[in-house]
């Protein structure tokens, strides 16, 4: 028995002072619930990520008794930029060993407005090693850098190669509303953005927004838009970027058994949500995948294979680096977007005759990987 | 089983060197401390000092610091002749694909791993 992907919420991203972490979950928990059809009171487990912004013991007790629901299991979890679709996965297995009926999947953060820039930058330097990493002056940018360093080095490239991932997100954007930069640019553009860690630029990197997203996910189907959790699969390899096995991170690992307990191969495969921190991020997922041709990434990008009548459409709401990053929220808003596509929802932007999707996000410095697919039901 | 407080102290401790940690069971090599062998799971393992030169893979020149105000730095990933990737600062100039060799350098209380191309020495 497969679980199923009953309803999805997803908010505008972008610097919208006021709320804060838990009113952004309360508003994407709203979302995700009258997509579903569901009343609140038929929720029985609550998953909730963390805030960087408001980091709490207890998230998913904070958020269950603001929005008002009182859930017989209720649990928070940290894997990073991987965590929604960490939780989506579990959630999938409670709904099928029978734990759970209708698990409410959310995150929610104030990013942009509710923290400083330094501060933000300290709280995610966390990611490094606190005495091998952190105090050499290592921040979460500089390990993306590192990584494209070596990458553009070890392929014979130029930063022009990574530039295309970014103008691409925009272009995705600019065609979908809620997300925080729409504005199309150029790979000149991001050549002449300000340096940030070189090789990375401004426009190689994500935003911090405000924001949060919601899934619920169901042991049965509440109507005919609901998607089956048709497998999911995960590899935890390393935290550290000094620990990181090149070409190995584990997103291949994951992806594979994922795609193994679905039963499906990346032929099947129609629509495509994969993580985007940077745009380096973006070129070694879809590389280690085994989408493109190792160091392809930007050239198959220039084609317009991540378009959506190319071969890979990908990240079509704009990814993190355009629609937004409100840390785990972020994540999952690859997943709205892939669920919108399976359900053929997606208007003008939508992908002809989707039936199976893949979604992957990983965490840290390419240190936690989850891998979802999605398939349209009775397909 | 080495009790991680009789560890060999490495730059982190003040001393200034690179510490490496050899599986005995499998002969694999890694560089921030762990209790087991990712690869075999031993814990029989030995302390290596290294040699403190390899190969540069990467370099980033880092802008946005966790300090506002604070000066660019410019970090490096050098791959060590021993095998493990080691992350430290970088001289400026230094370039992937360029031997380099380390230094440490004074910074607040301690010391960090600094890397120069070899042939500027």
């Amino acid at each position: 028995m497969s679980a199923l992907l009953s309803g999805v919420g997803l908010t505008a991203f972008g610097k919208q002072p006021g709320p804060d972490s838990v009113e952004w979950q309360c508003a994407a928990a709203d979302l995700a619930l009258a997509d579903a059809g569901l009343d609140p009171l038929e929720i029985d487990t609550v998953i909730t990520g963390y805030s960087t912004v408001s980091p709490h013991l207890m998230p998913a007790n904070v958020f269950a008794e603001r929005f008002g629901l009182r859930p017989a299991t209720a649990f928070g979890m940290n894997v990073g930029g991987a965590t929604g679709l960490a939780m989506l996965a579990n959630a999938a297995r409670l709904v099928e060993a029978k734990s759970a009926t209708h698990v409410l999947v959310v995150a929610g953060e104030n990013r942009a407005t509710g923290q400083s820039r330094e501060a933000s930058t300290r709280t995610l330097a966390q990611v490094g090693h606190p005495t091998y990493e952190v105090p050499l002056g290592a921040n979460i940018p500089a390990y993306y850098a590192l990584l494209a360093s070596q990458y553009l080095w070890s392929h014979g490239l130029g930063p022009e190669a990574l530039a295309e991932l970014p103008v691409q997100m925009r272009a995705h954007a600019s065609r979908r509303l809620g997300a925080q930069f729409q504005k199309p640019i150029t790979v000149a553009d991001v050549l002449a953005s300000k340096p940030i860690a070189e090789p990375l630029r401004l426009l190689d990197c994500c935003p911090v927004s405000d924001g949060g997203a919601a899934f619920v996910i169901s042991r049965a189907a509440t109507s005919d838009r609901s998607l089956t959790i048709a497998g999911t699969g995960q590899a935890h390899r390393h935290q550290h970027l000094s620990a990181l096995e090149p070409g190995s991170t584990g997103a291949g690992t994951a992806a594979q058994r994922a795609l193994a307990e679905a039963d499906v191969t990346w032929e099947d495969v129609d629509v495509f949500g994969i993580y985007d921190s940077f745009s380096i991020t973006l070129a070694l997922l879809v590389e280690e995948l085994g989408l493109v041709p190792p160091g392809r990434a930007g050239a198959y990008v220039r084609a317009g294979a991540f378009e959506v009548d190319g071969r890979f459409p990908t990240n079509t709401h704009g990814g993190l680096m355009s629609y937004g990053h409100c840390g785990v929220g972020g994540g999952m808003a690859h997943l709205v977007e892939v669920a919108t596509q399976l359900r053929h929802e997606r208007g003008a932007s939508q992908v002809a005759g989707c039936d199976v999707g893949y979604v992957h996000a990983d965490g840290g410095v390419l240190s936690a990987h989850v891998g979802v697919v999605l398939r349209r039901r009775g397909r | 089983m080495r009790a991680p407080a009789a560890a060999l102290r490495d730059w982190t401790g003040g001393e200034p060197r690179l510490v490496l940690t050899v599986c005995a069971r499998c002969g694999n090599h890694w560089y921030l401390p762990r209790e087991h062998c990712p690869v075999c799971g031993s814990d029989d393992t030995d302390e290596l000092v290294a040699a403190g030169a390899g190969l540069c893979v990467a370099v980033t020149h880092v802008h946005v610091t966790t300090e506002a105000g604070a000066a660019p730095v410019w970090l490096t990933l050098v791959e060590l002749d021993e095998g493990p990737v080691v992350m430290g600062r970088a001289s400026e100039g230094l370039a992937p694909g360029d031997r380099a060799r380390v230094s440490f350098l004074p910074d607040g209380d301690g010391l960090v791993p600094s890397f120069t191309r070899e042939d500027d020495r």
